[in-house]
């Protein structure tokens, strides 16, 4: 194994500070599209920029290499949760073909102080974990789809999000090869 | 012991970054040139090493040496791509670059909102911090 | 929308049921940044001068400062809030940014030659650790954001007063209070 030189301080924030920053936002694109569908939209491609970059924050605090598979994959995904959000999905439902596994929630930090408005309820809170997910995997030349299966704040007993392999993507070539 | 110069790649060849500092022969051609062959061959080497190891090659090229100098490589998870040549003496190079990654990039790069990840890094910070952290490496 | 939604699904134990949380939970200072960076960024592609968004800011800010009051007074000051100029700018000083920010902030100052000036300052703000301001938005500080804060939680203890961020000794935070409120605490202080 190689060095991985001196590891970074893991400096960390109040989480109420996250958790109503981030209902600030929401709060924010409520206000400015009309559609629920778009708000949704909105969060996951916010999403998708933190991801690409907490992707690299991750890997040089972990040192870890690439993953063998998709397994693999659903434990980094785990750790990379703890690490972030202080919490530890737990890994279930595996598919049989073992291409599509769920993250489940007892305890989310972006939904701490939540409650859903009655005209919010296509509201998918917290969409941007989706597109984390999306854009952390796509940096590490994995397309994965995931969406909300169960959520809390829709009276489920957890929050469950179904995360699925699309296909490897593959390394870039250089201009004039191929 | 002495640091000849750096280029980091992004996942999709642009060439992030160059820097130089002990530098005496030139290749005689452009910046851009020159970082193009640098990535072909790197490409190169890197797919020919994996189609002939006897077993999976995990991390793979590492680096290699000629009678002046070595060039040493580090390519993570996410396709960045840290090239160093240093001279022969300069021995575990890697806990250099790992450093440089993790220290420097992720820091300044990936965590200013202000720097593209796909183009090249104009941050005079990084520029700076880099520099600092080569220059007091014990292979400088 | 115009109909009529009946609630269909409401949790059967609501929010309110579950106790307080204690404010001790913590995530990744990046995983806070990069938020914040989004959210600056989205704010930046809706304005197109610094003052705008730099209100905007100050408007997130506000929703975050206004629910900031409630749990604060609640958890750390079993319900009772402060009545004197002075204790709430303490408050804000300590409590405050205890909570949000982990420390106390630097410093509170008066200014010398206005009465319904004080100052807080900060050296190192939170929200502009991983900031480079671009020349063309020299003024720029995302600090409004925390001013936007501050604004709120002054408001909602009964002292309006308007907030501001600026570039000075780090990030100071400039609070103008309304006169009324300095008319009032001078009555509070004769009696």
């Amino acid at each position: 194994m190689s060095r991985t030189g001196a590891r970074l301080d893991a400096k960390k924030v109040n989480s109420e500070l996250f958790t109503l920053t981030y209902g600030a936002l929401v709060t924010q694109l409520l206000k400015d599209y009309e559609n629920v569908e778009d708000v949704n939209k909105q969060l996951e491609r916010m999403g998708y920029n933190m991801g690409i970059r907490l992707i690299e924050d991750f890997l040089a605090r972990t040192g870890s290499g690439r993953c063998y598979d998709f397994r693999d994959t659903a434990e980094k995904i785990q750790s990379g949760f703890k690490i972030f959000l202080g919490i530890t999905p737990t890994i279930t439902n595996w598919s049989p073909a073992g291409d599509a596994f769920s993250l489940c929630f007892e305890t989310n930090p972006l939904t701490e102080f939540v409650e859903l408005p009655d005209h919010c309820l296509n509201l998918k809170y917290c969409n941007i974990l989706t597109g984390v997910l999306r854009g952390a995997c796509e940096m590490v030349q994995m397309e994965v789809a995931s969406w909300f299966l169960q959520d809390q704040l829709k009276n489920d007993s957890v929050t469950e999000i179904r995360v699925k392999f699309v296909k490897r993507l593959e390394d870039a070539i250089p201009a004039g090869e191929d | 012991m002495t640091v000849h110069n750096l280029y980091i790649f992004s996942r999709n060849c642009t060439l992030l970054y160059y820097a130089e500092w002990n530098r005496l022969n030139k290749s005689g051609m452009t910046k851009e040139e020159e970082a193009k062959l640098m990535y072909g061959m790197l490409f190169s080497i890197k797919s020919f090493i994996n189609k002939i190891s006897p077993l999976d090659p995990k991390d793979g090229f590492l680096h290699y040496k000629t009678s002046k100098y070595t060039l040493n490589y580090l390519e993570t998870p996410s396709g960045l791509k840290f090239v160093l040549n240093t001279d022969n003496s300069a021995q575990n190079v890697r806990g250099l670059l790992q450093q440089l990654y993790s220290q420097i990039y992720v820091e300044y790069v990936i965590k200013n909102p202000l720097c593209q990840l796909n183009e090249p890094i104009q941050s005079e910070l990084f520029k700076n911090k880099l520099d600092e952290l080569v220059k007091s490496s014990p292979y400088f | 929308m115009t109909s009529i939604t009946i609630s269909a699904v409401r949790p059967r134990t609501s929010i309110l049921d579950k106790s307080l949380s204690k404010g001790k939970s913590e995530v990744s200072l990046s995983c806070y940044a990069l938020l914040f960076s989004e959210l600056v960024q989205y704010c930046q592609n809706r304005v197109y001068t610094v003052p705008e968004l730099q209100n905007k800011l100050a408007e997130m800010g506000a929703e975050v400062g206004h629910r900031m009051t409630d749990l604060l007074v609640m958890r750390e000051k079993s319900g009772k809030r402060e009545v004197k100029l002075l204790s709430v700018l303490l408050f804000i000083k300590s409590t405050v940014w205890k909570s949000l920010f982990g420390r106390e902030a630097d410093k509170l100052e008066h200014a010398n030659d206005d009465d319904r000036t004080y100052y807080i300052i900060e050296k190192e703000a939170l929200v502009n650790k991983f900031v480079s301001v671009p020349k063309d938005k020299g003024s720029l500080n995302c600090a409004s954001f925390t001013a936007g804060i501050v604004e709120a939680i002054l408001s909602d203890c009964g002292f309006p007063a308007k907030v501001t961020a600026h570039w000075h000794k780090g990030t100071t935070y400039m609070v103008k209070f309304d006169h009324a409120v300095i008319t009032r605490d001078k009555q509070l202080e004769d009696r």
